[in-house]
């Protein structure tokens, strides 16, 4: 069974003379472990793709499926659990809620499922430390740095037992180094089984993926086949 | 890369064999560029010749043979470090010449043609990406290697989303290469002239 | 918050409550307190104008409950009961301690005062009697005195008063700390026989109290002063707190619309994570009672400080002695818990509005989009106008009317506030760039601007309410002006001042008393000095002659101005004004010439309230007088009111002097007084000075500097929190290469535009709510309190732009500092 499946999915915002086509026919699937990015310029779709994935819109026609489970059957509330207990956000440069420390914001969803305090504590400093961040776990978001703050975000969609993380560009706003570092860390949660969707328009991003999803217009046009071993490399590039 | 000057900086640690030579050459570059045991000697020898480095006299030519460095050829390294390389003329690239032809021609959806290309580089990267993802961390010199492969590979994907996204704009429909040709050709070459 | 008290919950997942139950509300309300904790700056104009309504409610209620005097009833016995000591026992005896004096009035020479003179037990515990300085008088030789008899006898401690043929050392001061208005001569018990009253004094109980018939069978006066009034007056200003709190509830509306868009991607991410609608409403909810409890604490306290410090000065102007600490505490409490809810009322709307926005568009900071300024224009102008008629049906009485009306209108005052930002912003238009920039944003940004307009608006309403009100009630309350000027004194022929009564005096004596008025003036070093002549009527006094003065003097009946009430099959005539003959010089006095008298009119006045008033001239003998308005002077012992001489011979009148009216350039001292009133008693004439303490008018001019003072502290406040929401636009400015002059002219603008646009709509609205309320008597707005009105319209824009100017001069540290998000 599929982490997320989208079947036939299309949005349109607006009506009439000023209606936009944000996506168009959709059809994606995504396992769990694996970890798809999609690629695309502004305004092909992939912010909207990543919204309605994730429950956050709903689409004008088509279905999505998280763990086989349709988001149109649910109610409002009950997408809200979806997101505390399944489905992990990273967004580009606005993830952490100011006010909460680090452990704190990695708690959050826990807590809001209704976790006691310190289990969900402990369960997000479990997170922070698996990504190497235990020492700044009591620290305010305005007291980390940009990479920092990305990670921090990252440990927060993984926490407890989520398995579907969503993230929007979400090494944008960070150096090439810190953006390898999130991503890295997004490729080591999918080695553990989560499957991940990154949007983005960076193809040095996009290529931390599995696989690549090429969207234009609101469309998928072009995806890539899983990549050979290493090897193949060494033999291709002959030094120069 | 002139393998030339990586042997002269891999002398500059201390007289080392032939065969030692090739191997601390492939290691360091993260084996991504493999060298022959031929080459590594012709190069040898013209350095000799060239007075940059010496041999022990006494041994055959061969694996015993070791050679060291001479003062000319610490000094040559020092100026190779510090000269740019020639970046002024541009490489005539096949990538950017496929377009160009793809553009001019009827029938041919050019789109589609960056597509493809942009697909294939990115299957590069991910492999590339592969690579430096499963390295250790701490190998600087394999994953500069593979940053330089990445960036060179990345810059190659922007230009053709560029190039994607200059197609678009100009011609909606995209069926017209003629069109496009003839209305767009003039203007870029005005536009370089200017600039020059 | 609740939350925390309910028991712990399962951990594990499949146990877990729907929406998180406990942990995720107490998740949500931390996060909520921590973003209070950095933030509270932000919410500094909602928390104060929180913590001042509190404040003023609590401090209102102190004043309300101790301003009142405590109750208590006086039962008189007449001096001439013979078997008082059995009287008093049977009191005694029926309602326990009492307190009991005897009473002798004296005449001050040379006054139309006298002066009480009274003999008291000073042992035992007296609530009527303190002692100020000194001590009290022991045996027949000593006296002490209350402030005001001190200073009309111009004594101090250890000298001599003779009076009636004794001589009594001042020992002491002494005061009625329940009535401060009280003024006596205390002597030792015994020392005022014979007495002409005594009286019993004890705490009002109207459940103890009843009919007690005393042995003697006189019959008893009995004056009680309740003290229900007290928990009306409570009630009353809890009724004022609350509309204080709902107007403030409005502008906190707006404030909490303000966090919540700037909070608005925060929302977004908290939904994003998996936050449910309610945990998002329970943001704004917990900040909104947070930010109640705080301003509600603060305020209490605030108002009890308040209370404290102006206790003192109440003291004198309530006329008792005041316990501080015996505060309405269940009506304090009403009024903190009415502030928190107020507070959470106000931030639900908001709560509502943002939990129903997309998460999509609460991450990307989209603000639901504004309402139209023309609708909250068009319900505003409905509501005013509602208000105003609800105001001009009240007829100034019916009190649920004036409460839905004073509330109706400033709502719709407030919610006009937006449609006037969008003209600000459309006019400035084509300003310069630095000026553009601010009324651009004030217009731009309408829910901050508009909620800051609304309460700058409310300041200056409240402000000119008072101001124009206080002119107006100046105008139509004849009384309020008091006696007379602290600068002016009245000298009298008659022993008992102008009460009708003119006595007859021979030509000789009355130039004997000219001449000694001649004297007073010269002692004052003065020459302005008017004779007043009464219109006496020869045939009426003929009539009285006979034993008609209080003094067995003859006397004859001078015109007068009366009400007329009939009661059942009698009539009342009251005395309103003196009427005095408009002679020549008199008329000059004032600025006023002969020819400016229409023939027919009978009197000229300076009175407004004249309806039902009737010119009384002898026994039967009134009738309605044409009248016709003059600039006379409103104090009720000066000529308020002149009868033309034409009247005079219409009716057959004799005009004869009367009194004489004397103005020195400042105020007079006691001991010029005290000259004065020994000069006229040795010719037996009688002074009348002022008797008021304070002027009310001043009272209407202390709450206009009271109101612009609040606005000009609630328009620093607005506009500094508009500048700091616009200082990322600043720094880009200073980038552009801006200077502090455009800095500053920005920040000027602001303010000035705010100002102008509060006074005006303030004012104007004001005077609507005024206009429908003295619909009936227009001519009592007419007196323009110009003074106040240009304050409120140009010299609060003035001083904000000033103020504006000069503070913004430097960019404080806080203000540069971009909040994370």
């Amino acid at each position: 069974m599929s982490a997320l499946e989208l079947r036939g999915v299309s949005k349109v915002y607006g009506e009439g003379a000023t209606e936009v086509h944000a996506l168009r026919d959709v059809d994606l699937s995504v396992a769990p472990g694996e970890l798809i990015a999609v690629m695309g310029p502004s305004g092909s779709g992939k912010s909207t793709l990543l919204t309605i994935a994730g429950s956050l819109e709903e689409p004008s026609s088509g279905e999505v499926l998280i763990d086989g489970s349709a988001l149109s059957r649910m109610s409002r509330n009950q997408r809200a659990r979806l997101r505390r207990r399944s489905i992990g956000y990273v967004f580009q440069d606005f993830n952490l809620l100011a006010g909460l420390r680090a452990v704190e914001n990695v708690a959050l969803p826990l807590e809001l499922d209704g976790a006691a305090v310190k289990v969900a504590r402990r369960a997000g400093l479990e997170a922070l430390e698996q990504l190497g961040l235990a020492e700044r776990a009591s620290a305010y978001p305005d007291e980390l740095s940009g990479g920092e703050r990305q990670r921090v975000a990252v440990a927060r969609a993984i926490v407890g037992d989520r398995h579907l993380l969503l993230a929007d560009e979400p090494s944008g706003a960070l150096d090439s180094l810190n953006g390898e570092a999130v991503m890295r860390m997004i490729r080591a949660a999918c080695r553990r089984g989560v499957a991940g969707v990154v949007v983005t328009h960076d193809a040095q991003l996009a290529s931390w993926a599995d696989r690549v999803v090429f969207l234009r217009d609101g469309r998928v046009v072009d995806q890539t086949s899983p990549p050979p071993g290493p090897e193949s490399l060494l033999v291709h590039e002959p030094p120069r | 890369m002139s393998v030339r000057h990586a042997l002269l900086a891999l002398l500059s640690e201390g007289p080392k064999y032939g065969l030692q030579l090739r191997q601390e050459f492939e290691s360091r570059t993260g084996e991504v560029w493999p060298l022959n045991v031929g080459q590594v000697y012709t190069t040898l020898q013209r350095l000799e010749r060239d007075g940059l480095v010496e041999s022990d006299d006494s041994a055959e030519d061969g694996p015993q043979k070791a050679f060291r460095i001479t003062a000319g050829g610490e000094h040559e390294l020092g100026e190779w470090l510090r000269t740019p390389p020639d970046m002024a003329s541009p490489p005539r690239d096949e990538l950017v010449i496929k377009v160009m032809v793809a553009l001019g021609l009827h029938g041919v959806d050019v789109r589609e043609v960056v597509q493809v290309h942009r697909r294939h580089l990115v299957e590069l990267m991910q492999q590339w990406t592969r690579l430096k993802g499963d390295a250790d961390e701490r190998d600087v010199g394999f994953a500069l290697v593979v940053d330089a492969e990445l960036f060179r590979l990345e810059s190659l994907i922007r230009w053709l989303d560029a190039a994607d996204a200059r197609i678009a704009r100009l011609a909606p429909d995209v069926t017209e290469p003629a069109a496009v040709a003839a209305s767009s050709a003039p203007k870029p070459r005005r536009r370089v002239g200017s600039r020059r | 918050m609740s939350v925390a008290l309910e028991p712990p919950r399962a951990r594990t997942v499949t146990a877990r409550a729907e929406n998180g139950g406990a942990p995720a509300r107490r998740a949500v309300v931390r996060w909520s307190w921590r973003l209070f904790r950095r933030e509270w700056r932000q919410q500094l104009l909602v928390l104060i104008l929180l913590t001042v309504a509190v404040g003023a409610t609590t401090a209102g209620l102190a004043v309300a409950v101790n301003a009142t005097a405590p109750g208590e009833t006086r039962i008189i016995l007449p001096g001439s009961d013979s078997r008082l000591d059995d009287d008093i026992a049977a009191l005694r005896e029926a309602y326990g301690p009492v307190t009991v004096a005897h009473h002798q009035r004296i005449r001050v020479p040379g006054s139309v005062s006298t002066v009480d003179l009274r003999a008291q037990d000073h042992t035992g515990d007296h609530p009527t009697l303190r002692l100020r300085s000194g001590r009290f008088p022991v045996g027949a030789n000593e006296v002490a005195l209350t402030e005001g008899v001190a200073r009309l006898l111009d004594l101090k401690i250890g000298d001599t008063w003779h009076q009636g043929g004794r001589a009594l050392r001042v020992v002491g001061t002494v005061e009625n700390p329940r009535n401060l208005d009280d003024e006596f001569a205390l002597v030792a018990p015994g020392q005022a026989e014979p007495a002409a009253s005594v009286t019993v004094t004890l705490d009002h109980n109207p459940a103890r109290f009843r009919s007690v018939p005393v042995p003697s069978g006189s019959p008893l006066g009995v004056d009680a002063e309740s003290p229900t009034a007290k928990a009306a007056a409570a009630a009353v200003v809890l009724a004022l707190g609350a509309i204080g709190l709902l107007l403030v509830g409005l502008v906190a509306v707006a404030g909490f619309t303000v966090m919540a868009q700037r909070r608005l991607r925060a929302l977004g991410m908290l939904g994003s994570i998996g936050a449910t609608d309610r945990h998002v409403r329970l943001v704004m909810l917990a900040n909104g009672a947070v930010v109640g409890v705080v301003a509600a604490v603060a305020g209490a306290l605030l108002g009890v400080v308040g209370w404290l410090a102006a206790a003192s000065p109440l003291e004198n102007l309530a006329g008792h002695r005041i316990d501080r600490f015996a505060l309405p505490w269940p009506a304090i409490a009403g009024a903190v818990v009415l502030a928190v809810l107020t507070a959470i009322v106000a931030a639900w709307w908001p709560a509502r509005s943002v939990s129903r926005i997309s998460v999509v568009a609460a991450l990307s900071g989209r603000p639901p989009r504004p309402q139209p300024a023309h609708r909250f224009a068009a319900s505003g102008g409905l509501l005013l106008a509602a208000g105003v008629v609800l105001l001009g049906l009240s007829h100034e009485r019916r009190r649920v009317f004036v409460l839905i009306g004073t509330v109706v209108t400033t709502v719709g005052i407030l919610l006009l506030a937006p449609l006037a930002v969008r003209v600000l912003g459309a006019v400035g238009s084509r300003a310069r760039v630095g000026v553009r920039l601010a009324l651009r944003d004030l217009s731009r940004f309408q829910a901050r601007s508009g909620a800051a307009l609304g309460a700058i608006t409310l300041a200056v309403g409240i402000a000119a309410t008072i101001a124009v009100g206080a002119s107006a009630t100046h105008v139509t309350g004849d009384a309020a002006a008091g006696n007379l000027a602290s600068n002016q004194l009245v000298v009298h022929l008659s022993p008992n001042g102008d009460d009708g009564l003119i006595p007859d005096m021979s030509t000789a004596q009355l130039q004997a008393a000219q001449q000694r008025v001649d004297q007073i003036a010269a002692s004052l070093h003065t020459r302005d000095v008017v004779t007043l002549e009464a219109a006496v009527n020869p045939s009426a006094s003929s009539q009285l002659k006979p034993g008609a003065g209080a003094d067995g003097q003859g006397g004859s009946i001078a015109a007068a101005l009366v009400g007329i009430t009939n009661e059942g099959h009698g009539q009342t005539i009251k005395r309103v004004a003196p009427v005095y003959v408009a002679t020549p010089a008199l008329l000059a006095r004032y600025g006023l010439h002969a020819a400016d008298v229409a023939a027919n009119t009978d009197l000229l006045t300076s009175l407004r309230q004249l309806h039902g008033l009737q010119l009384s001239y002898g026994f039967r003998q009134e009738f309605v007088p044409r009248t016709q308005a003059a600039p006379l002077p409103r104090y009720t012992s000066a000529p308020t009111t002149l009868i033309t001489t034409a009247a005079v011979e219409r009716l057959g009148l004799q005009p004869t002097p009367a009194s004489w009216l004397v103005q020195t350039s400042r105020p007079l001292t006691s001991a010029q007084l005290s000259t004065v009133r020994n000069l006229a008693a040795g010719a037996g004439l009688n002074v009348e000075t002022r008797t008021e303490r304070q002027s009310r008018a001043q009272l209407g001019h202390d709450a206009t500097a009271a109101g612009i003072l609040l606005a000009l502290g609630i328009l620093a406040m607005t506009v500094g929190l508009i500048r700091s929401e616009a200082a990322h636009d600043l720094r880009t400015l200073t980038a552009t290469g801006a200077s502090r002059g455009t800095r500053r002219t920005i920040t000027a603008a602001t303010a000035g535009a705010l100002a102008l646009l509060g006074g005006v709509i303030g004012t104007a609205g004001a005077y609507l709510a005024l206009t429908a309320w003295y619909r009936s008597e227009l001519d009592a707005l007419t007196h323009v309190p110009v003074l106040d009105v240009v304050a409120l319209t140009l010299g609060l824009p003035l001083v904000a732009v000033v103020g504006g100017w000069l503070l913004a001069g430097r960019e404080p540290a806080a203000i540069a500092r971009q909040p994370l998000e």
